[in-house]
């Protein structure tokens, strides 16, 4: 049964379903085949982009011009996703583009070809990555202020590694309305995964192009009008999308009621069902366990908000302060009451740029008074790192009270005396010799400190730190030049053209292999001297190809 | 205030907490919406202050969604620098928000009895009674 007969069954309005299939990359990466295969569906909303996923996306891109973006995608599609939207006409929408849209569009018309949809467009939206735009933007006299300590991006000069406005639900229902089957989209603010379907499946979209109206006028002009309210609307869509965003968060996982949620091993996905009227209902998938009452509900709608006066989205700044919950059927809730202001003049930019060097290692520390054997190791660990003047060391006691406030006081009969602790160091240093003389000092412990010390691994490997860096920026800075583009099958290259697959390799090969040589002191200079002869190979690969060609 | 006693918050809510660059917050939800007047009253940026003491460099706040019985506090310059530059383990805070439900907060005994709370484990100071 397709949903528009089972929502028309019984007389009531139509309301469009909107499958939450996910939070995050690394999420269950088959969770929405699942969820395609049982549940009616309109559309299918995925957010893999946590603040720093699109930093290492960044980072892939720049290795090989073909990765970047989120691949646990093409692999659910694979898995019969992609079958089951093309036979049920469900619509999927995803930020999983991150760094390169491109890529994972043309990845995805790949899987498309495969599974024999010719047919299947797929849309890309890019203009979000502001980073080649930068220096321009730093000369405009838009620095880029971080957001909470006030200093300047543009000081931060090569040390910024991605830049990206987070865009709203605009051109997502634009690509909507020129046939997309499936939106691939880099940094858009979560929700407006959702209000981006509504725009288009409630005719807002629609009424836009019939007005005249451009990507860049608010949301608010595109309302049809016979929508009372669309402040209002466009604040209940924000919210589903909210809602949903998070994937099984609101469907009993990560619940304070863990203990009494059913079947959390089979923990089913959040369906929204939301009219054009602002109406909203969320519900869950109705195989699998989990549970959708008032509570699982209320903790999502606080999950990682602030002043709830005052959501801030792309789209609409939402009042949450009268929302209510209503549970009005088995696992369903509607929601109501969400306000709107119009939508605020500036995006926000998530950025991120280099840090220092960090590194983590543990021990298993046990025996009668294990918190003083602990206390004694890390008394020993630092005493052997003195001389490392820039570390900063953290040490935790895990066991012994570290998600006890800091101000409450320690008592001996609230800890007691555990049988182990285990004792975890994180460090960080500009100076990446410091961290590593950190990660040479860790397993020592276990012969040359107390008795029952246990579990060491390799020595830790030095990492860079990634420094988020949110800011705002003008829309008019960012929205003009916002581009939509719908790729068919056709649009594929016919063979795969070996010479760049090669190419590709042999880069992704050195890469690793300077990664391999700047872990050592020794080779450092030699890792150096490898990248621009490896540049020098590839652009004579380069030369021979458009020879041949 | 002698008629004030401290009860565990996990007796008067539910809540989930995560971050917000160098800040985190915990939604506390009210498990009656009778008892949301005696949770915005326990839970003051003052009593966080107390709790996150020497953790927290910037401003606290405490903001009320009175739709659904719930508060929430978010916590300005809580996170070591943020969620990917801190060192902690839970560089996100997402456990606080249901570490802090083992913590007593204090409420009024006559009406939170008349509101239906029960005052089993309740202890006349903060940090009294049982272990936690």
């Amino acid at each position: 049964m397709s949903p528009d007969e089972r929502e028309c069954a019984d007389g009531s309005r139509r309301s469009v379903r909107i499958g939450g299939a996910g939070g995050f990359w690394g999420d269950r990466v088959y969770a929405p085949v699942e969820l395609l295969k049982h549940e009616p569906l309109d559309y299918i909303m995925l957010d893999y982009l946590a603040e720093l996923t699109l930093s290492i996306m960044a980072k892939q891109k720049a290795r090989d011009a073909s990765a970047g973006w989120a691949t646990d995608l093409t692999d659910w599609l694979r898995a019969g996703g992609m079958t089951e939207l093309h036979a049920q006409g469900v619509k999927l929408i995803t930020d999983a583009g991150g760094a390169n849209p491109e890529a994972c569009a043309r990845a995805v018309l790949e899987v498309a070809r495969d599974s024999g949809w010719n047919e299947c467009k797929v849309a890309m939206v890019v203009g979000d990555d502001i980073m080649p735009r930068l220096p321009v933007l730093f000369e405009l006299d838009h620095p880029l202020e971080h957001m909470e300590t006030g200093e300047s991006l543009a000081e931060s000069g090569e040390r910024v590694i991605a830049a990206n406005a987070y865009l709203g639900a605009g051109p997502i229902a634009a690509a909507l309305e020129d046939g997309a089957n499936i939106v691939i989209t880099g940094r858009v603010a979560d929700a407006s995964l959702l209000v981006g379907c509504m725009l288009h499946a409630a005719g807002w979209a629609e009424n836009a192009i019939e007005l005249g109206l451009t990507r860049q006028d608010p949301l608010t002009d595109w309302a049809p009008a016979d929508v009372d309210d669309p402040l209002e609307v466009l604040a209940q869509w924000t919210v589903a999308g909210h809602l949903i965003e998070c994937g099984a968060q609101v469907t009993g996982g990560n619940s304070t009621d863990w203990e009494t949620i059913p079947e959390l091993t089979d923990l089913a996905l959040p369906v929204a069902e939301v009219s054009a009227d602002g109406t909203v209902v969320i519900t869950r998938a109705e195989r699998g366990g989990g549970r959708v009452d008032r509570r699982t509900v209320a903790e999502q709608l606080v999950y990682e908000i602030g002043d709830p006066a005052a959501y801030i989205t792309p789209d609409v700044i939402i009042d949450m302060r009268r929302i209510t919950l209503e549970e009005t059927g088995p696992e369903r809730v509607t929601v109501a009451g969400a306000r709107g202001e119009p939508q605020p003049d500036d995006l926000k930019v998530s950025a991120a740029v280099e840090g220092g060097w960090f590194a983590s290692s543990s021990l298993l520390v046990s025996g009668p008074n294990a918190i003083e054997r602990a206390e004694n190791c890390d008394a020993l660990l630092r005493g052997r790192l003195a001389e490392n003047e820039d570390l900063v060391i953290q040490s935790e006691f895990i066991g012994a009270g570290i998600t006890l406030p800091p101000g409450v006081p320690r008592r001996k009969e609230m800890i007691g005396d555990p049988p182990e602790v285990l004792l975890r160091w994180a460090v960080r240093s500009d100076d990446r010799g410091q961290v590593v003389r950190f990660g040479r000092e860790v397993a020592p412990l276990v012969l040359t400190g107390p008795a029952g010390v246990a579990g060491y691994g390799a020595r830790p490997k030095p990492r860079r730190q990634l420094r988020y860096w949110p800011a705002l920026i003008p829309r008019e800075m960012v929205e003009p030049l916002v581009r939509i583009e719908v790729l068919t099958v056709s649009d594929l290259p016919r063979s795969v053209d070996r010479l760049t697959l090669v190419r590709q390799r042999t880069q992704r090969f050195i890469e690793r292999l300077r990664e391999e040589l700047e872990e050592r002191e020794w080779a450092r200079p030699l890792a150096r001297r490898l990248n621009p002869e490896a540049k020098e190979m590839l652009e004579q690969g380069h030369g021979q190809e458009e020879a041949h060609g | 205030m002698s008629d004030t006693v401290w009860i565990q918050l996990s007796e008067l809510a539910h809540g989930r907490s995560g971050d917000k660059g160098d800040a985190f917050n915990i939604g506390l939800v009210a498990h009656r919406p009778e008892w949301f007047p005696l949770l915005k009253e326990a839970v003051t940026p003052d009593l966080l202050r107390g709790w996150f003491a020497g953790m927290v460099t910037g401003s606290i706040h405490v903001w009320e969604l009175p739709g659904i019985g719930a508060i929430n506090c978010l916590l300005n310059g809580a996170l070591d620098g943020g969620g990917t530059t801190s060192l902690r383990l839970d560089a996100q805070g997402k456990a606080w928000g249901q570490a802090v439900l083992r913590l007593r907060v204090p409420v009024n005994r006559s009406r939170a009895a008349a509101a239906g709370l029960s005052l089993t484990t309740a202890t006349a100071d903060q940090w009294g009674g049982p272990p936690l």
